[in-house]
């Protein structure tokens, strides 16, 4: 899920790809044949088990790997808060606020990739004090515990707050809100141009408006895995999408690559976001937070009535929220709570989104009318805004074992070959 | 290459060792032993830092394993655990089953022939132009060639896409003569065009300083002997600047076999080469093994044109 590789993951990328080199004292380290032991490849002494894979049908909840912070912890004066995000996936002046209202600094760390992020976090190459996995890495970060659990009376908000379902019973990677606290919410949809396509068409052509070959050229699709494959399996019928049917992965392959070859289409993260509204697409795959993001890149003079979004009211689609945790290494335990619960916060937490981001938070304050009432969310994006019943019947990407994970990545390498 | 640098110092210390020895004779000078031969730390010091090392961690990724739990690269130092299934695996994928690696090596090479010939004969043209021709502009000129580097190579490539894009100048002109072309789409020819854009300054200037400093009595004698200008050329100035060519054709075709960015920017999934497959292995969680044997591929691959040129140059320093 590479949607955060967002605005400048082009620079960040050409800029060299980020293989970690692992430190000195990882090889002198070294002495037993890596990833042979189960407790995991020389890292932490585990405490817990290996846990079951979490999906909507079947939530889990960690064990705790120790306890939480006591609440009478002093938050840790003058600190240096390191935050380690994806790349411009928060806005600096709700940072500065922060840095402002604690009287500390924050030093600013991003990767470009979920891949890369966790890589660096597991070979202790960063050790932040917060830290912003996809809900699919959860279960494994505890098994290996490299997360902490959460003090829940340091984070009030998380209860005033936030949508009542991510703390009771809590999300089903995570029950009970032990490590996690949401951060942002999306659907996966089709933006569009409301300039060259009508309303109606659009809802009528749903998924096929990334097929159709009157947009030839002019269509964008998503550089992840997960969504790419997961949008080309709905628009097949298959509603599964952790599958680890081959012939339904390899159909969804051939999908992709009619786009990338008989309609002259583009497998790029910046199509919504940047490109759309440039003019340069007429149709591509978004998630939600990317095209309401999209009136920021209006060229002057273009009004935002010029963005569209479909996606389904009729059926599920995909659906999905990234989180924050606190890592076990971090040095400012205590302050890092308060940096969750200060994003958690209505001011806060909603300036983050409405002034810059794009991407909502799971505020029960930010009703869909109101949203679009306040001039955060263009009128037209209505479908863009996400409601809490979605969650229910929502198409969620959970975590697929490796050998199903296989089957997705091999088909995945072969599209971006070109077929 | 660490071949090569053995070779070199051991000739240094032989010569620097009989230098030192004359220079202690005529003047009574005298360096110790190990002066001459202590000119090579530098350079051996950054192969070893900036290539050995480097190079044998990329081995021991490929020849290595994942973390069973994340799915990260998990390098393996010891090469008695090497493991070369992946390796194995990897080069089957060239040509056995889908070959899904078979046309981005095919692309690669096509792409990488076409520009470095398109680099050759214009840069030749605008060497030849400059070195022989260009009089009090001369400098202009090279100064010319090298201001589009006081710019970032991406923010240079950026101006491309939008020169390209479908309501692009590019797609305004070409619109008087036919229907407007999706440039960006996964066009050969729009990533062969910007291989060349990228590194056409770099085939010049070795053929200007090659070309400038033939000795203007050599044509002289050439066209006194009764060659035309085309016989001239191809007889006097075309040998004498091979040596120049070589070089050329070297420094722009190395990088262009391992360039990923001009195709992430101008191209699509459809014209990816083999470094686009290995930027895109890296990203991808458990296919680190994998991208670390491709990269051991790619630099088999260009050791080919690698040894192809040291061998004409030695050839060439025997003629002289």
């Amino acid at each position: 899920m590479e949607r955060r590789w967002s605005r400048r993951q082009f620079l960040g990328r050409a800029a060299g790809g980020a293989l970690a080199v692992p430190s000195l004292a990882a090889i002198l380290a070294a002495c037993q044949k890596p990833g042979t032991d189960t407790s995991g490849g020389g890292g932490a002494e585990a405490t817990t088990g290996p846990i079951p894979i979490a999906t909507p049908e079947n939530p889990v909840e960690l064990p705790l790997n120790g306890e939480p912070i006591a609440t009478d912890t002093p938050i840790e004066a003058g600190a240096t808060l390191q935050v380690y995000n994806w790349i411009d996936y928060m806005y600096k002046k709700t940072l500065k606020a922060f840095e402002e209202e604690y009287d500390v600094t924050i030093e600013w760390t991003t990767f470009n990739n979920m891949e890369e992020g966790v890589q660096k976090l597991v070979a202790g190459q960063v050790q932040p004090d917060v830290f912003f996995p996809t809900t699919d890495y959860i279960s494994r970060l505890v098994e290996r515990d490299l997360i902490q659990p959460l003090n829940h009376e340091l984070i009030p908000n998380l209860g005033s707050v936030v949508w009542p379902s991510f703390t009771d019973p809590g999300p089903f990677y995570d029950l009970g809100a032990r490590y996690t606290v949401p951060y942002t919410i999306y659907t996966t949809g089709v933006a569009y141009r409301r300039d060259r396509v009508d309303d109606a068409d659009a809802v009528a052509q749903a998924y096929d408006l990334l097929w159709n070959p009157e947009y030839a050229g002019e269509i964008a699709y998503y550089d992840s895995y997960r969504d790419a494959i997961g949008m080309a399996l709905i628009r097949n019928g298959v509603t599964d999408t952790n599958t680890n049917d081959p012939a339904a992965i390899d159909a969804a392959k051939e999908s992709i690559l009619e786009i990338v070859n008989d309609l002259d289409g583009q497998i790029r993260i910046n199509g919504t976001y940047a490109k759309l509204p440039e003019g340069e697409f007429t149709v591509s795959q978004s998630w939600s937070g990317d095209i309401v993001g999209a009136q920021w890149y209006l060229p002057k003079g273009t009004s935002w009535d010029v963005l569209g979004y479909w996606y389904p009211d009729d059926e599920p689609g995909m659906i999905g929220n990234d989180t924050i945790v606190i890592p076990t290494t971090a040095q400012n335990p205590r302050l890092a709570h308060e940096f969750l619960n200060f994003f958690l916060s209505e001011e806060h937490g909603t300036e983050n989104f409405a002034s810059w981001n794009g991407y909502q938070p799971p505020f029960t304050s930010l009703e869909p009318a109101n949203l679009i009432d306040e001039g955060i969310v263009p009128p037209a994006l209505d479908r863009a805004v996400v409601t809490e019943n979605m969650f229910t019947t929502g198409l969620i990407q959970s975590q697929l074992p490796p050998e199903d994970d296989k089957l997705w990545l091999d088909a995945w390498a072969e599209i971006q070959t070109g077929g | 290459m660490a071949g090569a640098e053995a070779t070199t110092s051991t000739t240094g210390e032989r010569r620097g060792a009989g230098r030192a020895d004359e220079a202690a004779g005529r003047s009574g000078a005298w360096f110790p032993r190990w002066y001459w031969p202590s000119f090579t730390v530098p350079g051996t010091a950054w192969l070893l830092v900036l290539f050995v090392l480097p190079f044998y961690t990329v081995m021991s990724v490929a020849f290595g394993t994942v973390d069973p739990l994340f799915r990260t690269p998990l390098p393996v130092y010891q090469p008695w655990w090497w493991s070369f299934d992946t390796f194995g695996e990897t080069l089957r994928k060239f040509y056995a089953g889908d070959a899904i690696y078979q046309e981005p090596l095919l692309r690669t090479f096509l792409y990488v022939i076409s520009a470095s010939l398109l680099c050759l004969v214009i840069g030749y043209a605008v060497a030849y132009y400059t070195a022989r021709y260009a009089g009090r502009f001369r400098i202009v000129i090279l100064i010319t060639l090298v201001a589009p580097f006081f710019i970032s190579y991406l923010m240079r490539i950026y101006a491309w896409q939008s020169l390209l894009q479908p309501d692009g100048y590019i797609n305004d002109v070409w619109g008087l003569v036919g229907d407007p072309v999706t440039w960006l789409a996964g066009r050969p020819v729009t990533v062969i065009l910007g291989l060349v854009y990228g590194y056409i300054p770099f085939m010049i200037l070795p053929l200007y300083g090659s070309l400038d400093r033939i000795d203007q009595s050599m044509l002289e004698a050439g066209r006194d002997l009764g060659a035309g200008p085309w016989q001239t050329f191809r007889r006097v100035t075309l040998p004498m600047s091979k040596p120049a060519i070589l070089a050329g054709l070297v420094i722009v075709s190395l990088p262009m076999f391992g360039d990923y960015y001009t195709n992430d920017l101008l191209g699509s999934e459809r014209t990816s080469m083999l470094g686009n497959v290995i930027d895109d292995a890296v990203s991808q969680s458990g296919r680190g093994p994998e991208a670390g044997s491709l990269t051991i591929v790619l630099m088999l691959i260009v050791v080919i044109p690698m040894i192809y040129y040291l061998r004409e140059t030695r050839r060439a320093a025997g003629h002289a």
